[in-house]
């Protein structure tokens, strides 16, 4: 307990550092400026800056991620109740009141609500990361290589099939990666496999590369094949950004139910910040003295919604640290970052890296303050940028996304594979399979290659070594659990909010 | 829901897919292809279920081509301009350079979306700004270098 609470102090005198201050402060305004541009999404953001952490410690490099998450689906909010198009599906539920409240010229208070609402739902949501990550790891001590092999499974079955229209097609995509896993040199016995004579392939597919090609190229032939529309013009807001005492006092009930809401829907692998801002705005309004109001700018609503969203970003790294399994396509991304560091999630990152683990939750909890601080300064400028045509992000994209992969090996070879994997992505897109599926799969595909041959090593040869443990079975009725989750999920959704969530946040 | 006949279309991708790695796999060594062999027979194992289930569906359904859902708002020329552009611009790097090359490609994709001139220019120069300080001066990177610099 003690180290605990030094290795918690430790992490903040580390994230305090004028560095870590500074990628904070960068990371956030990033991540709004992504968040409040309809095209673009967290987890392509997340994908394309990842080269940035490369030369950085894993701490800061970590933050910067982190920052560029909780900023994105903050951002999203801006556009949703300036412009009524949320930048992010995460968004969608803050559209309905907050640009309701524009249109009777309280733009200011609705944009006040969304960052003080975001501020305290990822402020809160970091109690839970401190709380619940250190336990989960201590279980993860427990597994061998049976049990790692099975928890690739269930991490595989979870996104492939909550993520996506059709399970089968999810779990397809799943199949793809792990086949794709397999280019490169044989992680037992170090023979070629599936490098048709590229050396280049030796180390296998860059997971960075397939990133920035899956999330970020697909998304700018995504934009290149729809006609350029003009987006609507910021409404221009006068009232300031502010909450008085009393209206702060109204909304905290609002805030610690959606934190509550937000945190357990981050924690559950699958769900992610779309469902939670449903969930937090139909609860507001079950909870409101002033029904009436909802539909026509009530400032609970967008209270509701902001708040839930930006508790699921502390909630749903949990799983990912700890054991693997991100949640979601952000999460799967910043998995990336985390791998590309040389880290590897699971205990460990509690044991050999606790120092640079805390010092990423501290900065965490940092970025919180950033993102209420910029937000509320920055709102008027970000309204402007929102504006900003799928016709110039387009070339802009483009570029940085071939820079990016240019800069893992400075070598055009890395150039050649994001290209590839953008057309995949777009492809896959386009007919309804899962990229975040994929991406999971080439990063969990060698732990379980390894966790199998390891147990049927140990085991000579006898299959029946995967069925022998409780903590498997436990994984095995996780995997079936977490392939019918989907129907759960829909039904979950509609009871809930009546709505279904927007394909974007699928990809 | 009907049957969408486009879906031929990911399961021939995917049977293609297993027969090309299953083909390349007899020249892996001993013991080095058990895994990718299980990846294999796992997704072919997925696609023939998918196989049959679009059939189940075509059968109590009916079929839909597909085509107009998976290509709605499609702009085929202007999809395909941009693809070529990106393409030119992989090849170019190589001859003019990262930020010739840049500055070539970003104007023609620009002004071939129509973007003002004006707003064109502000693009370039930003981009090739961020790009110069924080790839060749923060991280260091050094970008291709063709006949300008």
């Amino acid at each position: 307990m003690l180290e605990t609470l030094q290795l918690m102090g430790e992490g903040f005198i580390n994230a305090l550092t004028f560095v870590n201050l500074l990628a904070m402060a960068g990371g956030v305004t990033l991540g709004i400026v992504i968040g409040c541009l309809p095209g673009l999404s967290a987890a392509m953001g997340v994908a394309l800056m990842l080269p940035l952490t490369f030369t950085m410690p894993a701490d800061t490099g970590l933050i910067v991620l982190g920052a560029i998450y909780c900023g994105a689906i903050f951002g999203g909010s801006i556009s949703a109740i300036l412009i009524h198009t949320p930048g992010t599906p995460a968004s969608a539920a803050t559209a309905i009141e907050g640009y309701q409240m524009t249109l009777q010229g309280k733009a200011g208070k609705a944009l006040a609500t969304a960052c003080w609402s975001s501020f305290w739902g990822g402020l809160l949501s970091c109690i839970s990361l401190y709380f619940f990550s250190p336990l989960l790891a201590q279980l993860a001590l427990k597994f061998m290589s049976a049990e790692k092999f099975w928890l690739g499974i269930f991490g595989l079955t979870i996104i492939a099939g909550v993520s996506s229209k059709s399970i089968v097609k999810g779990l397809m995509s799943g199949a793809l990666g792990l086949l794709i896993s397999t280019i490169g040199l044989d992680p037992i016995i170090g023979t070629k496999r599936f490098m048709f004579g590229q050396s280049f392939l030796a180390e296998g597919i860059n997971t960075t590369c397939a990133l920035i090609g899956l999330f970020s190229m697909s998304q700018a032939f995504i934009l290149a094949e729809a006609e350029i529309k003009k987006r609507a013009k910021a409404s221009k807001f006068t009232d300031k950004i502010t909450l008085s005492k009393e209206e702060k006092k109204m909304l905290r009930p609002t805030v610690i139910r959606s934190w509550l809401i937000g945190n357990v829907i981050g924690i559950l692998p699958g769900a992610g910040a779309s469902i939670a801002c449903f969930m937090g705005y139909n609860n507001a309004k079950q909870f409101s003295k002033h029904k009436e109001d909802f539909g026509h700018g009530a400032i609970e609503g967008v209270c509701g919604s902001e708040a839930a969203n930006n508790a699921v970003t502390g909630g749903s790294l949990i799983p990912m640290l700890t054991l693997g399994i991100p949640g979601e396509s952000v999460t799967a991304v910043l998995m990336g970052g985390l791998v590309i560091q040389g880290l590897a999630p699971g205990p460990e990152l509690f044991t050999k890296h606790a120092a640079m683990t805390y010092t990423f939750f501290a900065g965490f909890v940092l970025v919180q303050f950033f993102m209420l601080a910029i937000g509320t300064l920055g709102c008027r400028g970000f309204a402007q940028i929102s504006r900003l045509s799928d016709a110039i992000l387009i070339p802009c994209v483009t570029v940085l996304c071939f820079v990016g992969s240019y800069a893992i090996h400075r070598n055009m070879s890395d150039v050649v594979v994001m290209l590839i994997f953008g057309v995949l992505g777009y492809l896959m897109r386009k007919f309804d399979l899962n990229t975040a599926a994929v991406v999971l799969a080439l990063i969990l595909g060698p732990i379980s290659e390894k966790g199998l041959r390891g147990a049927l090593r140990v085991s000579g040869g006898d299959i029946m070594c995967l069925f022998e443990s409780p903590v498997c079975w436990v994984l095995i009725i996780l995997s079936i659990v977490g392939i019918f989750s989907p129907f759960l999920m829909s039904k979950f959704e509609k009871k809930v909010a009546g709505v279904e969530v927007p394909d974007e946040e699928l990809q | 829901m009907k049957m969408k006949k486009t879906d031929f279309g990911v399961v021939g991708f995917m049977y293609a897919v297993c027969a090309f790695f299953y083909v390349y796999s007899f020249d892996l060594a001993d013991g080095s292809e058990t895994y990718p062999r299980f990846t294999i027979y796992l997704l072919f194992g997925l696609t023939t279920l998918y196989l049959v289930q679009m059939i189940l569906t075509a059968r109590k359904f009916g079929t839909e081509s597909g085509v107009d859902e998976v290509f709605a708002g499609f702009k085929p020329l202007q999809f395909f301009v941009s693809l070529a552009l990106t393409v030119v611009y992989f090849l170019m790097m190589k001859y003019l350079g990262f930020f010739s090359a840049t500055v070539v490609f970003m104007f023609a994709s620009l002004l071939y979306l129509k973007v003002p001139v004006l707003h064109s220019v502000i693009s370039v120069v930003a981009i090739n700004l961020l790009i110069y300080l924080a790839f060749v001066q923060f991280l260091g990177v050094r970008l291709p270098a063709g006949l300008l610099f």
